[in-house]
């Protein structure tokens, strides 16, 4: 199996993972309402969760541990999409962001429960009920807000502008992949984009927004982010970096 | 002043098929789907659960707590409480189980 393939994979996995998980848990405290900010709190530690064992299954193949490989390592060497770095702006944002990106996570997860590598098709049938509820919560905001007033929608739509370029960048494609579509790792990227878009364009409809045409925002996959994920990272690794040997 | 709170939704939850669904708590929520929506994390995170109710509690009839004298006795009625059959007390001691 190739492995330079096969970590990438891994690494694109738990990456985008662990930096939505965490800019996702800037909410707590903030949420609309409590229920809601519970909700989303909890969705968080989900994609936590998720992204540690996507490391420790980097770990199993010789790359270091969960922690250090979530907070040891610079900007540059993160796998994420942009999409997923980017600052949790207003609550209609984050929405747009979680639904964009909690959609695309259901479609590569039924793909990746096909997986020629076995740990990995493992994993991914072991998230599905966790995203199931992911897609269903996001889809619902969507939906409500898209249906509630004119400020609503309105709103809603500029998220929607905002974060869909951003969305797009999660099926940018590098070097490996032609090595991971050969080797059965996981679908192409560009037809689990096209199920993407299946999946996402009638409930956007339904809720009154329109899908947006736009370019896609790239370079994630290939260690070019933006200025707030150092930021992000500066706020997520500090503690860890005070003492990397501490025992907790 | 107007209550700026969505409607409240009751929630029963069930852990296992054939269970009785039981009153956990309640949520605020815009409509059924999203009171489904916020009850699982509020009351599904940490329980086993199969399934979720969730009812508008302005759609629920309730009794008075005033005439909660018309549930009391005047008499000795305890021959309708069976408590003799071995099937009720098993049926009762299980009710209890993990309260």
């Amino acid at each position: 199996m190739n492995q330079i393939a096969l970590k990438e994979l891994l690494f694109r996995l738990a990456d985008d993972e662990v930096i939505i998980g965490h800019r996702n848990t800037e909410w707590t405290g903030l949420g609309p309402i409590v229920e809601e900010d519970i909700a989303f709190a909890s969705m968080a530690q989900d994609e936590l969760g998720h992204a540690q064992i996507y490391y420790s299954l980097l770990h199993a193949l010789g790359e270091a541990d969960p922690d250090r490989l979530a907070f040891l390592r610079d900007a540059s060497a993160f796998h994420c999409a942009q999409l997923v770095e980017l600052p949790k702006s207003d609550w209609a944002f984050s929405v747009a962001r979680q639904f964009l990106y909690d959609a695309a996570e259901t479609v590569r997860l039924a793909a990746l429960s096909q997986s020629a590598y076995a740990p990995l098709a493992q994993a991914a049938r072991k998230f599905a009920g966790e995203e199931k509820y992911h897609f269903m919560h996001g889809k619902t905001w969507v939906t409500h807000l898209g249906q509630a007033t004119a400020e609503s929608r309105a709103r809603m739509q500029a998220a929607l502008d905002h974060a869909y370029p951003y969305a797009l960048g999660l099926f940018e494609t590098a070097e490996a992949d032609a090595a991971m579509a050969a080797e059965g790792l996981c679908a192409p990227e560009v037809e689990l984009k096209r199920v993407w878009l299946a999946l996402i364009t009638p409930i956007l409809t339904e809720a009154g927004l329109a899908l947006p045409t736009a370019a896609p925002v790239e370079g994630g996959r290939r260690g070019q982010h933006t200025e707030h994920l150092t930021a992000l990272l500066n706020d997520m690794q500090l503690v860890f970096r005070s003492d990397p040997e501490a025992v907790w | 002043m107007s209550d700026t709170q969505w409607e409240v939704y009751e929630v029963f939850h069930q852990k296992a098929r054939g269970e009785p669904h039981v009153h956990v708590g309640s949520v605020h929520a815009t409509d059924p789907e999203m009171a489904l929506v916020l009850a699982k994390e509020q009351y599904a995170r940490r329980m086993a659960c199969v399934n979720l109710w969730v009812v508008r509690a302005e759609d629920i009839t309730a009794s008075a707590y005033a005439d909660a004298d018309m549930f009391q006795h005047a008499t000795d009625k305890s021959y309708r409480e069976a408590f003799g059959y071995k099937v009720v007390k098993k049926m009762r001691g299980k009710k209890g189980e993990g309260d």
